[in-house]
């Protein structure tokens, strides 16, 4: 039996070995992600991971610096405002396509508006575009990008989020053979493998301008599909992945006790709030305060996220653009100040309300919610709790249906679109709100180009927010990564992963 | 028999045509908007108009369903909202490795169901007969999502022998000929890919097939329990012929009917249940594709993918009726 055995596993270890064999010769990051990656159509989704998979591929038009607090130039080197419906940008010389072909304005112009804009099949228009409604190139390498109204925060929906393609490439072989058989980037990696529903492989452009500056960036990067969180954190301490997503926290002793593994939290840039539509109880701003004060966030990050959150006060964290630490006023937990409102709004004897949550799509939403609901019963805003599932739930908040939602709103570099797609009149009906002074200062904000007076704009629109409560600002969930202690890379807040930026030790 | 065939297969149309109006009703009743889960959170009504009008959904739902009926007829499921390509052609590519793993599955159950069902009938109230029942129970009470975890946590995990998700390690696997990573390695005589399609494989199949190896096993042990009286047996006994002979050769292959049509069933559900252990396996197959396309509300993909799904149960049960008629020669249709 024992001979039996000492067989089975030397054939074990020979089969290991010849499978490995032709894998040992370079540097390879493997990658535990949360996102399902199904298509080769690099417009076909609009999720953070993909926008930075296909930024870095196709190089990314330009990128936010979460260090600087600001925008920075990549294939687009640099740019000016030339009027407040016109912006310029200057493309990077030095950007060739995988082919040798220089990544040109007319790329940048054919990937807007026939990719992102014009094609059927592109999920990115409002999230790419915006506000542009026309791009022209000016020369070889200068675009100039025509907005329909004044609009300042365009870096935040081109920067890490414009995929730019090859025209030649579409021209010649069509939309689906281009994407699926000749995918080229100007980009520092290069598609290697797309297995949809298992795995992405990029590999690095060794003369890429960006790869010369940082020689110890992985050679391979494997983007591996893994929904599931003890997928990721028995994968990460097999070595068979060096990176995990979103580790939740109560997984995350099992990686601090593996010596080769650390856990790297980060602030996400994902605002999380208890919205309420302007409609019985909510339309009183007092009902509004009320809630706000009634949920003792505090708490709830200490016990239920272990610390793993960072409360808000207001609709924004540090890090995130406008951000204003002296923002006031402060909905602090005071349960008693919440029963005086709710009296001073007609409710002396509490009001039924319900609360609706997703289940599983932020982490420990459920469990949240459900320890809201007591706080909530104690000052009288007597709450049932529905938890409809994520499609359900998503058309009724988009369609203005759901009167009291947790909810989070990501991607939140620059608050401008999130702030006016919520809370501007008309905007959406998500929450429904209308507040003439509110939409004034956005509307401002939006049209001032000078950053100093921008920001001023933007903090007294927040405050006044946080004033009239039509949602109460919670907290930014800590996103916590596994990482092999061989990769040297600190997670972005925005949950895009820059292979560019890792060092990787042999 | 092929009369009888036929006639079977032309009574499946009106069972597929009910189960298309089905499903087409069923996802379009679904609260939830395609436009609305596909184009992120920050489209606007604009964006979402545009997409409803090329997706036709701005049309009557009994055109959308005419529309669909006639494409079907004609072999085509439509263009799948999320992916922008034709859903047979998404179905054709992730369907393989569905049958693979159902495949796979099947063989561990019948492999280790079949003998052990016979020796648990042939020897009742022995110790292999409590150990069968025992292991019976277990596989038919444990929800696979759960076993699936388990077994990641213990072989993947504690003992790590095998990997923990997916259906190939990148770089071992040739090109694709088959879709099937097993046949595709074989016919490439690449070993090593073999091994690498075998060691992801086993979990997912195992995890799926134990609740069949369960069934599968009781029943045996029953059909088996059953003819094991019977006169046949007694005479093969009384002509003195080996009790391994008497109970294979003539109490088990008198005992399949049952089991094939077992099987027949199980196959169905495995293929139902390979939706949730693709999703925690993260094996890319049309299990996992369909819970995709829901949570997308990819309505042409939903209902291709169960139309798929329906014709693959329908033509599984004439298969196993004209089994029937070979496993037991008194059988003619």
């Amino acid at each position: 039996m024992q001979t039996f055995v000492k067989i089975s596993l030397s054939a074990v270890l020979a089969f290991q070995l010849i499978a490995a064999a032709p894998l040992a010769a370079q540097t390879r990051v493997s990658i535990g992600v949360t996102e399902t990656i199904e298509t080769h159509n690099p417009y076909g989704d609009s999720v953070s991971l993909l926008y930075g998979i296909w930024s870095e591929v196709t190089g990314p038009f330009c990128t936010y610096n979460y260090v600087k607090g600001d925008f920075e130039g990549r294939l687009a080197e640099r740019w000016k405002v030339e009027s407040p419906t016109i912006w310029v940008f200057y493309l990077n010389k030095n950007y060739k396509f995988n082919d040798g072909s220089p990544v040109t304005a007319d790329d940048v112009v054919h990937s807007l508006t026939r990719r992102v804009i014009g094609d059927p099949q592109s999920k990115q228009k409002a999230s790419v575009a915006g506000p542009i409604v026309k791009a022209e190139a000016v020369d070889r390498y200068t675009v100039k990008f025509i907005t329909d109204k004044p609009a300042a925060p365009l870096l935040s929906f081109v920067c890490d989020r414009l995929i730019v393609t090859s025209k030649a490439i579409f021209d010649k072989h069509g939309r689906d053979a281009a994407d699926r058989n000749y995918m080229l980037g100007g980009g520092p990696y290069s598609l290697k493998e797309l297995v949809p529903g298992q795995r992405l492989v990029i590999a690095k452009r060794k003369d890429h301008p960006e790869a010369k500056k940082n020689p110890r960036a992985p050679d391979e990067i494997v983007y591996r599909v893994m929904r599931e969180t003890e997928q990721r954190v028995t994968a990460l301490l097999n070595d068979e992945i060096q990176i995990a997503q979103f580790i939740p926290p109560h997984l995350r002793h099992r990686v601090e006790k593996a010596p080769n593994l650390r856990i790297t939290p980060v602030d996400s840039i994902e605002i999380m709030f208890l919205a309420m539509q302007p409609k019985p109880p909510f339309d009183k701003k007092e009902v509004r305060q009320a809630v706000c004060h009634a949920i003792n966030r505090d708490q709830i990050i200490k016990t239920l996220l272990e610390g793993f959150a960072s409360r808000l006060d207001g609709p924004i964290g540090p890090g995130q653009y406008g951000y204003d630490p002296n923002l006031k006023p402060k909905m602090n937990y005071d349960p008693e100040k919440a029963k005086k409102l709710l009296a001073q709004a007609g409710y002396p004897n509490g009001v039924d309300v319900e609360l609706q949550t997703p289940v599983g799509r932020y982490t420990l939403d459920k469990q949240i919610t459900e320890a809201m609901v007591p706080m909530l019963n104690a000052v009288g805003i007597r709450t049932r709790l529905l938890t409809p599932e994520w499609p359900t739930l998503w058309a009724n908040v988009q369609k203005g249906l759901v009167p009291f939602y947790y909810m989070g709103r990501g991607s939140v570099q620059d608050p401008s679109a999130a702030l006016h797609q919520y809370f501007h009149t008309g905007d959406t009906p998500r929450i429904g709100y209308s507040n003439p002074k509110l939409d004034e200062l956005l509307d401002k904000e939006q049209a001032e180009f000078d950053p100093k007076k921008r920001r001023q704009y933007l903090s007294q629109a927040m405050s006044l927010l946080t004033e009239e409560a039509p949602a109460c600002f919670m907290w930014r969930h800590k996103l916590l990564w596994g990482l092999h202690k061989r990769v040297d890379y600190k997670p972005l807040p925005d949950g895009r992963i820059y292979g560019i930026d890792m060092k990787v030790t042999r | 028999m092929a009369a009888y065939l036929t006639s079977r297969l032309l009574g499946t149309v009106p069972v597929i045509l009910l189960i298309s109006l089905l499903v087409f009703g069923l996802i379009h009743a679904a609260p939830g908007d395609p436009t609305l889960m596909l184009l992120g959170e920050e489209t606007n009504a604009e964006a979402v108009a545009r997409a409803r009008e090329h997706w036709g959904l701005d049309r009557p739902l009994y055109v959308q369903y005419l529309k669909f009926l006639a494409s079907t007829l004609a072999g085509d499921f439509g263009t799948s909202f999320k992916f922008g390509e034709p859903v047979s052609g998404v179905i054709r590519q992730r369907l393989p490795a569905t049958v693979e793993l159902a495949l796979c599955s099947i063989v561990i159950a019948v492999l280790l169901a079949i003998p052990l069902g016979v020796w648990a009938g042939a020897k009742p109230n022995s110790w292999i007969d409590n150990l069968g029942t025992t292991f019976g129970l277990f596989g038919i009470s444990m929800p696979s999502f759960w076993l699936a975890i388990m077994l990641i946590l213990l072989l993947a995990g504690t003992l790590n022998i095998l990997p923990t998700s997916g259906r190939s390690t990148y770089g071992v696997a040739g090109p694709e000929i088959t879709g099937f990573y097993l046949i595709d390695s074989l016919l490439q005589r690449n070993a090593a890919a073999v091994w690498d399609a075998l060691t992801h494989v086993f979990m997912p199949a195992l995890a799926l097939g134990v609740n069949m190896l369960g069934i599968l096993m009781r029943v045996t042990r029953s059909a088996v329990l059953e003819v094991m009286n019977e006169e046949y047996v007694v005479t093969a006994r009384s002509k003195g012929l080996a009790e391994r002979a008497v109970i294979w050769r003539h109490a088990a292959s008198n005992a399949l009917i049952p089991v094939i049509t077992v099987v027949g069933l199980e196959l169905g559900t495995l293929l139902s249940g390979s939706i949730i252990v693709e999703t925690v396996f993260a094996w890319p197959g049309s299990g996992s594709l369909l819970i995709s396309a829901l949570n997308a509300r990819d309505y042409p993909l939903v209902t291709g993918l169960v139309m798929v799904y329906t014709a693959a149960f329908v033509l599984i049960n004439l298969i196993i009726d004209a089994l029937y008629a070979v496993v037991d020669p008194r059988i003619r249709y």
